[in-house]
């Protein structure tokens, strides 16, 4: 077991760095960093852009093979992960955004895991039945709203709200606006600020979960050694809770693992539409700022997220399934 | 991974829902003599006994029409800017009101519809295309190349996606903007697909005709081309059209964050961009484009469960004998 965690390891860090070295070359090739300064007005003398182009190794006049190297050294030996345009360190920046879009995602992702897979097998015990028509169409449904969509409405029903109640229930912008010291007003306000970017990422979660949890217990419902358990006398419950739900709890316990690449990708049109200032939303800022250097730390980020991801899936597979052999 | 577990999810209902609705078109071809029913002739029998499926190509239909000549039907052109109605609701005037900027809502939607379904179609068509050809070949090559295929299949999975088409769209700007929006959807939604293609293939390298062919000394990427991507036929019609939605969910995602298409030119991500910052003045601006992007996408939903049920072997779609 151990040994073959140490494979994996050792292959995706070997995968984490080409795609990362993939990203810097593809951000250094689409990233005009000197326009940030050529469109300032007065337009500073190229001297000046240059010397602060060069101070972020982000200078399009070095050769960008020295560019890399420059800049894997640093990450390498002294954990820099380099200058954006406007010469603020970017690591500092990634690490202070990552407690707000853990905050924002990992309430949503328990939320959307437990609704999604309760109803899953609601629907999959009452297979064509009324509840289970019913529910599948709201699910495809909510499966095809695009989520800048589903964000909008849901932060104009909020407002509504507010209007007709003639009080701040929730609020539309930001995770916190508290700055007293009492711990339950804390706590009221964080929940006033958290629950609409929660809703808009627990449906299309739970939505997921609840359209492949519904499939795997069909598939195991079927299986002999359920029909086997009904054969020596267990009732359909009992047959269905003690074995088919187990077998079929396997992949999705896999795909739980798979959804921490989520943290950065999930959330990046919530955080813009509730001005949460996570990961997502500096994503978008470092795109259009062209920060060569935020962008590859955030790729990295994900990078890192997914890998983890993965990892974990390939151990509880291979713990949870004795179907799978790791030698 | 969930691609195909989804396929049998629907399979089901949708089997269910057309046997249901299916009654009356067995009556009529009893009396004539035997004839072979062809294959194409099945599929589209058992797509059009589905209710459901037949209102999303209504829709669907409708819609392209929209897109295509619903500017001849408006008033105004959507580069045209109407400064004595500035943030105007619906009139007779501007059947659906205008932007703060003056333009006119209608006229807009319609040109976001087109881009948005253009980019949607073209790079979901080139996403399977691409897909389908290396998965194949992944698979097909076996031994060393297959390690190296699926090694570098899962590296380019590493890093998230959108993050990589969101760097290479922004640098373009103006009416050739949409291209490169279409390049970046492709360039990077085809990796995920080729890994399930790739699983699909493994169990088709296997049949007698491909050995054969093989054997024969046929050239690999005819073997490739002429046997194994039509065996992947059904799999691949239907991941098109499901495609659609997923490249229209991307395409607006990104023009919604200021990352996609730009003014001049408009899409549906980008009316929602704008209806965003008028939520509460001119909360039009975001609800028509709204309707039209769930109309799309849900259209397309309902045409490619249709079809899943229709090519599906299994399918049971089969009408009922009186």
């Amino acid at each position: 077991m151990l040994k073959y965690i140490i494979k994996r390891i050792v292959n995706y860090a070997v995968m984490l760095f080409v795609a990362v070295s993939m990203t810097y070359f593809l951000a250094s090739a689409f990233m005009d960093p000197r326009s940030n300064y050529m469109s300032r007005h007065p337009q500073p003398p190229v001297e000046s852009v240059n010397r602060s182009l060069d101070n972020a190794n982000i200078n399009d006049q070095t050769p960008i093979i020295i560019r890399y190297l420059h800049w894997l050294k640093n990450v390498v030996t002294k954990w820099d992960w380099g200058l954006a345009p406007d010469q603020s360190p970017v690591g500092p920046a990634v690490a202070s955004r990552i407690s707000a879009s853990v905050q924002l995602v990992t309430i949503a992702t328990v939320l959307s895991i437990l609704i999604g897979v309760s109803i899953g097998v609601y629907t999959a015990i009452r297979q064509y039945k009324w509840q289970d028509r019913a529910l599948n169409v709201v699910a495809t449904f909510f499966l095809v709203i695009p989520p800048a969509v589903l964000g909008l409405f849901v932060a104009f029903g909020a407002i509504a709200l507010n209007n007709a109640a003639g009080a701040r229930i929730f609020f539309v912008t930001g995770l916190h606006s508290y700055e007293g010291s009492n711990p339950w007003l804390w706590f009221v306000d964080f929940l006033q600020h958290i629950v609409l970017p929660t809703i808009v990422i627990t449906i299309p979660g739970a939505v997921s979960y609840h359209l492949t949890q519904r499939t795997y217990l069909l598939d195991t419902m079927n299986a002999d050694y359920v029909r086997t358990a009904r054969a020596k006398g267990l009732t359909l419950n009992q047959a269905i809770r003690k074995h088919a739900l187990r077998t079929s709890l396997i992949p999705t316990t896999v795909n739980i693992a798979f959804s921490i690449a989520s943290v950065f990708t999930g959330a990046v049109i919530t955080e813009t539409v509730f001005a949460i200032n996570g990961l997502g939303r500096y994503f978008v800022t470092t795109i259009n700022n062209n920060d060569i250097n935020g962008a590859t730390a955030i790729a990295a980020f994900g990078g890192v997220c997914t890998l983890a991801g993965a990892l974990l899936a390939d151990i509880l597979s291979a713990w949870l399934d004795p179907r799978i052999r790791l030698s | 991974m969930t691609d195909n577990t989804n396929d049998t999810e629907h399979k089901h209902s949708a089997a269910q829902d057309a046997s249901q609705a299916a009654t009356q078109t067995t009556a009529s071809q009893t009396k004539r003599e035997f004839h072979r029913t062809g294959r194409m002739t099945l599929y589209v029998r058992r797509f059009f006994r589905r209710p459901s499926a037949v209102a999303g190509l209504v829709l669907l239909l409708i819609l392209i029409f929209f897109a295509l000549f619903g500017s001849k039907i408006g008033k105004w052109d959507y580069e045209e800017l109407d400064f004595m109605s500035l943030g105007t609701p619906p009139s007779a005037d501007h059947w659906l009101g205008t932007t703060a900027g003056g333009s006119d809502l209608y006229a807009m939607i319609v040109r976001g519809l087109g881009r948005s379904l253009s980019i949607g179609i073209l790079s979901s068509l080139a996403t399977t295309a691409i897909a389908a050809i290396l998965g194949t070949a992944i698979a097909f090559f076996e031994g060393w190349f297959e390690k190296v295929g699926m090694w570098l299949l899962d590296m380019l999975l590493v890093v998230p996606s959108f993050l990589l088409i969101a760097m290479i769209v922004r640098s373009s700007a103006g009416t050739s903007g949409w291209l490169w929006l279409t390049f970046g959807l492709t360039a990077f939604g085809w990796i995920g697909y080729a890994r399930v293609l790739r699983t699909l293939t493994m169990s088709l390298r296997e049949l007698d005709y491909v050995h054969a062919a093989k054997f024969m000394g046929v050239n690999p990427f005819r073997i490739i081309v002429r046997h194994l991507v039509p065996n992947l036929g059904s799999v691949l019609i239907i991941n098109t059209v499901l495609g659609v939605v997923g490249a229209v969910g991307s395409e607006t995602s990104l023009s919604f964050l200021g990352l996609g298409i730009k003014a001049p030119d408009t899409s549906l991500g980008t009316l929602l961009n704008e209806g965003q910052s008028v939520i509460l003045t001119a909360p039009w601006v975001l609800i028509f484009p709204s309707i039209v992007l769930i109309l799309l996408t849900f259209s397309v939903q309902m045409i490619g469960d249709g079809l899943r049920d229709a090519i599906d072997p299994y399918s049971r779609s089969g009408g009922k004998a009186e």
